[in-house]
């Protein structure tokens, strides 16, 4: 049988422990997972009594979120909810606490609203909300509600029933009898009042029709011009329209192009704005209105519109540049990859990121502190290059061993040749799968190798590293553990060299900040800014 | 090279050694004798700092041991070897991994370099085959030498000895009171050793010390010892039939 | 009187003594622990002591527990009908208490006693005072690699233990008191929280550090040659036993709630 060592066995075990956890994480928490992500939303309800939190949301009966936290506000429960990302709820959605069967636990039903209504996006508020309606609560506004009748019909039998309540009914109907004669009166009062008001209005209109007739020459030549310029915007159109039969047919480039919901949208608002500008024009609104109205002006938009046309029948021909670019397919195709790649060129820049960062670790074996510099330079999210100054404390050491044998007696000598104090550098390239990364480069000025794993949103991040692969010593291994509680700064604590054969093993705990670009801008702004309100 | 002065101890109220002074010489064989359970192995136990006294000080090189702390103790300790009584062998390990014990806890020796020192003290006392041997497989008189040829593995510059005859055959015993000598003669250590076996203490003392009541009761050479007129001594040189036995 | 109170009192105040005793010399361990040397291998090998070796004895305790348990609760449950819960009350008695806990019990057996043996033994034989005149440090030797080793391997086993309990229930329920699989897992899923498991896991780590201090603690302080080291064992294996089940019930008070 094949002899393991301790190490080996223990690690086999190990490594079964974890697939084991893993296997039973998966299972169990398959929402343990997914508790990070999301996004929240509010929703005030009357009582949230039974309600606890990660109760989960549903729609449909399907799971869609959790609830997060649940607080008082203004006097009522203010529940707030996390969505799992991909899922969209709209304003007119209502939310409503419901019961599993009779006994079993709370949750909140999300009911579906119109279709078509705004999105609710991060941090928004679902308005409409109904609280627990379980059997209880409807038994008691049941009763509530019988009881109420019970009371009205009682009221309506005394106010009706009996003698008072006749008394009542008849001075009701002598009061009603009264004012309607005050009314009467007050209109017959008023008689003359009125009569004035008719002959003031046939007064007004006697004016108006004055001074339409002293203005009817301009108006006839006004109409004469627009019938003019209809006419060649008829022609206009009809070539417009032989395009337009090419572009439905999808034909051309512009066809192409129509065909995208989001030129649509904009040719939407573009045909919005021609009819704002229209509706100003035709009431005369605006230095256009008032030059329509000028004959020299309907020359010119009479010559203005030739030419349109001329263009309009040029490019429909596929003659000049415009209707050669406008009748190329390739052009769009260009143009589209053109304008993805400068997306693209858009979002990289977005999440370039360069990071400063310093570390401080405390060595116990030698009770002195290890700094690291490191500028990290981040291209995309899941890939990045360091560069790291190290001042270890330790430097470079030999050690040589040397026995003699004397008279049968051996004698060890030791010679220890060390740096107190050295400058090493490190330059890595890490690229990250999920939550494992790798790094690989020089470590302390040797070649090597590490991994990391990111836990917890990375808050906490679990690396080893190997490196200075000597013949003579065994590589230099390295485990650290870094938590972040803070945007800036961490905490660090992990064991050094841990299988060094010449002593050099040592735990160490330490701390250090980082900074990226984007943080020292906003940094750099707010010093500014209090240095100016000094 | 050591000197212990004033040293007083006692475990439950039980006075086990009280004012007592005592100075070992270097590069000799110093051989403490006294009855069974007198205190000589709390004696020994305080050079080497594994028993502290409740007042008096042990100097061991210039340095008073008793107030040094754990770091400072494993400095000095470095300088000495010790053969308990039984042995005191790691039953987990084998002869060899036995005697490479503090070669590897205390030097930077390759795997190599550490057999070969540990092949030469195992030679040294005369086991070399049983290196592979677990120590539950030896006698006493070979677990002894096993724990002889551990105790010398850093070449020390004092050597103590707990008992180191007691318990075995007298050929054994002038075997290991040979191995003593040679051990000596080849290191040149500070060697303190305990007895109670007149016989093995006056063919291997340089110099002999004599503990009673807590104190040294006598000491000097073999020769100022023989010609001794302190009943104590005379009573215990006379009365070894007996008192061989009692252990 | 005063002789009377003297005498009721000194039980209590050996406790307390002990109590502080142990305190100290655990708080001694973490010290040893880091300071270098770091003596990896010697924690593997207690690794594999305390965790590897026990595995077989893990396995058995857990895969008949958990089926006794499908079967108890089954006859229980199937007085209303609710026989698809029997998966579910399965796990969480593993995942909750059973696991963490015989899993503490069995290893402090196997473990526990084999440390206060084998270092009772080491004391009476002078192996600790030779560690001593050899320069190491015997608590950095002997007792902080069977603590780290305690601590680290116990969730592990404790992990395994789950795992096999919970199949030692399916097997039972699925194949001999036919319960629908589909409802049996589903039933599990829903009432199992990944808080479940980690919190068992953290007191399994407990129970670790409890038994191996204890064996470590009472082997340390051994006296008195071979009836020493059994007292020493016999006492190991009885106070890390009590111990594991009083902090049981606070540690679970404290976690769950």
């Amino acid at each position: 049988m094949l002899k393991l060592s301790a190490e080996a066995k223990v690690g086999i075990f190990v490594v079964i422990g974890i697939i084991i956890l893993a296997l039973m994480a998966m299972k169990v928490g398959k929402l343990g997972l997914r508790l990070g992500e999301g996004y929240e939303v509010q929703a005030f309800f009357d009582t949230a009594s039974g309600l606890a939190s990660d109760a989960p949301v549903e729609i449909a009966g399907v799971e869609v979120g959790r609830v997060n936290k649940i607080r008082l506000s203004e006097g009522k429960a203010l529940v707030t909810i996390k969505i799992y990302p991909g899922v969209k709820i709209t304003e007119s959605v209502k939310a409503i606490i419901r019961t599993r069967g009779i006994l079993g636990d709370k949750y909140i039903e999300l009911l579906k609203g119109v279709e078509g209504a705004a999105l609710i996006l991060a941090g928004g508020r679902i308005l409409n909300t109904e609280p627990t309606t379980d059997i209880d609560n409807l038994m008691i506004v049941l009763g509530e509600v019988a009881n109420d009748i019970r009371i009205l019909s009682h009221t309506l039998a005394s106010v009706i029933g009996g003698e008072k309540g006749e008394a009542s009914l008849r001075s009701i109907l002598d009061n009603l009898d009264k004012t309607i004669q005050s009314i009467n009166r007050t209109v017959q009062d008023n008689d003359e009042n009125v009569k004035e008001i008719t002959s003031n209005l046939s007064a007004f209109s006697q004016r108006l029709r004055e001074i339409g007739d002293t203005n009817l020459d301009d108006l006839q030549i006004i109409l004469k011009n627009i019938r003019r310029a209809t006419g060649k915007i008829g022609e206009l159109v009809a070539g417009i329209n032989q395009i337009a039969g090419r572009i439905n047919r999808g034909e051309g480039s512009i066809g192409k192009l129509v065909q995208d919901d989001a030129t649509i949208e904009n040719l939407n608002k573009a045909l919005t704005s021609l009819r704002e500008i229209t509706d100003k024009i035709s009431k005369g609104e605006g230095t256009l209105g008032r030059l329509i109205t000028e004959d020299q002006t309907a020359d010119r938009l009479d010559q203005t519109l030739s030419s349109m046309q001329e263009i309009t029948e040029k490019i429909n021909r596929g003659e000049g540049s415009l209707g050669r670019l406008i009748n190329d397919d390739e052009t769009v195709e260009s143009l589209n990859s053109t304008l993805s790649s400068i997306n693209d060129l858009l979002k990289k820049q977005d999440m370039f990121l360069t990071y400063l960062d310093y570390r401080g670790e405390y060595l116990f074996e030698s009770n002195r502190v290890k700094s690291y510099f490191t500028l990290r330079i981040q291209p995309r999210e899941d890939k990045y290059y360091l560069l790291q100054v190290v001042d270890s404390p330790r430097g470079k050491e030999t050690v040589t061993d040397t026995i003699r044998t004397v008279d049968g007696v051996t004698i060890t000598e030791k010679k220890v040749e060390s740096k107190s104090s050295d400058l090493q550098f490190s330059a890595q390239i890490a690229k990250r799968y999920y939550d494992i990364g790798f790094r690989a480069g020089l470590f302390e000025s040797t070649g090597g190798a590490g991994i990391d794993y990111y836990l917890f949103k990375d808050r906490l991040k679990l690396s080893f590293e190997a490196f200075d692969f000597d013949v003579e010593r065994r590589p230099h291994l390295t485990f650290r553990a870094d938590y972040k509680p803070f945007k800036f700064l961490y905490l660090t604590t992990g064991m050094d060299d841990f299988i060094s054969d010449i002593g050099r093993e040592s735990y160490f705990v330490g701390g250090g900040f980082s900074f990226s670009d984007e943080d020292i801008k906003t940094l750099l702004r707010s010093v500014t800014f209090t240095a100016r309100t000094d | 090279m050591i000197r212990l002065s004033n040293i007083c101890k006692s475990f439950n109220d039980q006075v086990v050694l009280d004012q007592l002074n005592l100075t070992v010489e270097p590069e000799k064989i110093t051989v403490i004798i006294g009855q069974s359970g007198c205190g000589k192995s709390v004696l020994l136990k305080h050079m080497i700092a594994l028993i502290r006294p409740d007042s008096g000080q042990v100097i061991v090189d210039g340095e008073d041991i008793t107030s040094l702390d754990e770091k400072g103790l494993n400095q000095t300790r470095k300088k000495f070897g010790m053969l308990f009584q039984d042995a005191a062998l790691f039953d987990s390990m084998t002869v060899g991994d036995n005697v490479a014990f503090p070669l590897r806890e205390h030097t930077r020796l390759s795997e190599k370099d550490i057999e070969e020192v540990v092949f030469e003290k195992l030679k040294l006392v005369g086991l070399t085959e049983s290196f592979h041997k677990m120590p539950s497989e030896l006698s006493g008189g070979m677990r002894k030498r096993v724990g002889l040829a551990r105790a010398i593995a850093l070449d020390p510059k004092i050597i103590l000895f707990d008992e180191p005859t007691t318990g075995l055959d007298p050929i054994m015993k002038d075997a290991i009171d040979g191995l003593i000598m040679k051990t000596q003669e080849l290191t040149q250590a500070t060697c303190v050793v305990i007895s109670h076996d007149i016989d093995s203490a006056f063919k291997i003392a340089n110099k002999l010390a004599m503990l009673s009541d807590g104190r040294i009761v006598e000491s000097g050479t073999p020769e100022e010892f023989q010609a001794s007129k302190n009943p104590v001594v005379v009573n215990f040189i006379k009365g070894h039939a007996e008192t061989n036995n009692q252990n | 009187m005063i002789r009377a109170l003297e005498y009721t009192g000194r039980p209590f105040i050996y406790i307390f003594e002990e109590f502080g005793r142990i305190f100290t010399f655990l708080i001694n361990a973490i010290t040893w622990m880091v300071r270098p040397p770091l003596r990896l291998r010697l924690v593997f090998k207690q690794m594999e002591s305390v965790g590897v070796q026990s595995i077989i004895v893990v396995l058995i305790t857990a895969v008949f527990t958990g089926m006794v348990l499908a079967l108890q609760t089954f006859y229980g449950f199937r007085m209303f009908g609710g026989e698809g819960l029997v998966g579910a009350t399965v796990a969480l008695s593993m995942t909750r208490e059973i696991g963490p806990v015989f899993t503490g019990l069995m290893v402090t057996a196997r473990a526990g006693s084999a440390m206060a043996a084998e270092i009772g033994t080491m004391r009476v034989t002078e192996q600790i005072d030779a560690l001593y005149a050899m320069s190491v440090n015997p608590i950095q030797y002997l007792v902080m690699p069977r603590l780290v080793a305690g601590v680290l391997m116990l969730p592990f086993l404790t992990i395994v233990s789950d795992f096999i309990g919970i199949m030692g229930g399916y097997v039972v329920g699925v194949f001999l008191l036919n319960i629908n699989p589909g409802i049996f897992m589903a039933r599990m899923v829903d009432m199992v929280n990944l808080g479940d498991i980690f919190n068992g896991l953290i007191k399994s780590a407990c129970f670790g550090l409890i038994l191996s201090l204890i064996g470590c603690y009472k082997g340390f302080n051994t006296r008195g040659g071979a009836e020493g080291v059994g007292k020493a064992t016999t006492q190991t294996v009885v106070l890390s036993c009590v111990s594991i089940l009083i902090s049981d019930y606070f540690l679970t008070a404290f976690m769950f709630r």
